[in-house]
Order: C-alpha cells, then structure tokens, then sequence
C-alpha cells in the first residue's frame, strides 16, 4: 500500500449524495435513433465516477505519475428515459460499499433543466497497481478519504434500482 | 406489418450467433492505455446491430420510419483488458423474448488469443417509429425472433447471467 501521494489532494467533498459532476451530451454521442446512445451513457457515467475518484484523491495524477490506476469490473445501467445531443445532465453519487481495494457506486443520471432521471449505473470500481497492473489496496490517504466518506454516505437509502437483476417479469 | 419494405438477410441459425467481428479502434483507447469502459459498449452495441438485422430490424427498420430498438437496462462485466488494434469476436445468446422485448447475452473474446473480455446482458424493447413508445414487433420480426429462440433454447444459460452487483465481503 502506498502511504502517501506525491500532489496536493482537493478539499474533501463529504456531502452524500455526492452531487458535484455536470456535463452535456455531446454531437457525437447522438445516434441514429436521435438520442444519447446507450454506449455513451456509459461513458458520461465514468466521468462521474472520475469526480468521485477525484474526490478520493484519485484521478489523472494518479496515473500521469504512474502509482495507480482504476478498472471498472462491473456495471449495470438502467435507461430511464432519453437525453438528446446538447442536454445538461446532473449526477449524484452514492457509494454503496467499500472496502480495501474496491467501492461499490450508485450513479443517477439527471437532465439538469427539466429534473427527470436518464439512467441509473451501479458499477463496482478497483484499484490496480501501475507496475504490476493488479488489484492493491488503496493507497493511506485514500483510504482514509474514502473511510470519512463511507461515514456520510452509509446512513443514505438504499436506492430502488439497485442490485437488480435483469429478466422478463411475466404479467 | 406482415412483411418488411426491404431484402432481410438469411437467417443464421447457429447457436450461439457467431457472425460479429470488430477491431479496437485508437479513439476506443482510454489514458490507461486499454479499451474505456464505454468503448466495450459501443462495441456491444454494435453486436446488437447485427442481432437485430437477423430479424430484419437493424439500420433499414429505422431508416425507412417503421421502428426502433431502445435498450431497456444493460449489465457489462469486465473480464480482461483489450488494446488498440485488437481484434474481437462478439457471440450472442438469445435468453428470452415477448411481445414487445428482447433478453439477451454477448461474450466478447479476443479473436486471435481467445480470452474472454467481456460480458453484456440486454434487455431490448421494440419501439413504434411514430408514437415514440413501446409496441409489438412487427410480425416480420416475430416469426424470425422465434426461430432464433427456438435454436437458442438448448444453450446453457451463462453464468454472468443475471447477476447481482456487488462486493462480497471475504
């Protein structure tokens, strides 16, 4: 385990949900469906998991000073309602579960004017060891980040679209 | 609609489909110098496409303004790593269909290496062109839908199938 990182982290963000990333739906994520596609959800969800790990003190320094990186192993997206190229969307965050080397996230996708929900992600994020590209435990000061942060978000409601599991519900 | 406005291809029975070949682009890469997480997606996507152009509802369907195939929830695990320029082979198993939907698995391997890179789970809902919102499948489709099932119904069900997300404490 790494006990230090060598930059200056930002001010911690305990706040739950975390609700601090915002972005837009750009040209190229439209498909011939008129729409945000399904891939680009995703992609618009990794940033948002980006801001939480650069909450966790995690982010492109990181891995621009070779100490670490972050792999998603899993994720689930509910798709909720369509955005089309140019809306403002709004992420909250809630971290779910954690623990040595993983969290567990919960992402809900806004549109930032009109207030609906897009989409919900759940992923499971790990941390990796640049050098070996493995799993390793997150380095002191993020664990201990990610501890206070645990502290706020564990009282939270678990939410609905949560730990689903997909199939045809016979009516 | 009984039949469709345009050619539909043969249709391919075997089981699980095994028709879907991509490579990993250069702008598929991610600063951690492997494919990004939505880039598995559009590949995944892709190999929906070419799912859905077995029952006649891929570019044409949309084009021609008879419908659409909106992805309902969609479940990704990643197995291993891929990079710029390799080559990939998508398989896809139908897990079970209605009126209106479509549940089904992609694998995604590493072509010539043959690892398992991926998984996605899909749940596909057939669109009305027009009113924007859930409908049947055309009849076109349906008879073709069923086809597949039927080939497909032998399949063991994968087993990163209907999964549950979560960090089990050890």
């Amino acid at each position: 385990m790494l006990d230090s990182l060598p930059y200056e982290l930002p001010e911690l963000v305990t706040r739950a949900p975390l609700d601090t990333h915002r972005s837009t739906v750009l040209p190229e994520w439209v498909d011939w469906n008129g729409h945000m596609n399904v891939a680009f959800y995703v992609s618009a969800f990794d940033q948002a998991s980006g801001a939480f790990m650069r909450n966790m003190g995690l982010g492109r320094r990181y891995v621009d000073g070779k100490l670490g990186m972050t792999f998603v192993l899993e994720t689930h997206v509910t798709y909720d309602r369509e955005m089309k190229g140019g809306a403002p969307m709004r992420f909250t965050t809630q971290l779910l579960a954690c623990d040595a080397k993983r969290v567990h996230l919960f992402h809900e996708m806004y549109h930032a004017e009109q207030g609906y929900l897009a989409a919900t992600n759940e992923a499971i994020v790990m941390n990796i060891d640049y050098a070996t590209r493995r799993s390793a435990p997150w380095p002191a000061p993020v664990a201990w980040r990610l501890e206070a942060i645990w502290e706020t978000h564990k009282t939270l409601t678990r939410p609905a679209k949560a730990g689903r599991v997909m199939g045809l519900a016979r009516r | 609609m009984q039949s469709a406005p345009y050619p539909i291809i043969d249709l391919d029975l075997s089981a699980p489909l095994d028709r879907h070949r991509a490579e990993v682009k250069p702008e598929w890469i991610d600063w951690n110098g492997h494919m990004n997480v939505g880039f598995y997606v559009v590949a995944f996507d892709q190999a929906t496409d070419t799912l859905c152009q077995q029952f006649g509802c891929g570019f044409e369907y949309t084009r021609d303004k008879i419908g659409m195939t909106f992805v309902l929830e969609a479940h990704v695990t990643y197995d291993r790593e891929v990079k710029q320029g390799d080559p990939l082979r998508i398989t896809t198993q139908i897990l079970d269909h209605d009126a209106k939907r479509l549940h089904f698995f992609h694998a995604m391997y590493h072509a010539t290496e043959g690892y398992l890179a991926a998984t996605n789970e899909l749940m596909l809902m057939n669109i009305d062109y027009a009113s924007r919102r859930a409908a049947p499948w055309p009849d076109f489709a349906m008879t073709r839908i069923e086809k597949l099932v039927a080939a497909h119904a032998a399949l063991a069900r994968p087993r990163q199938a209907g999964r549950l997300i979560g960090i089990r404490k050890k």
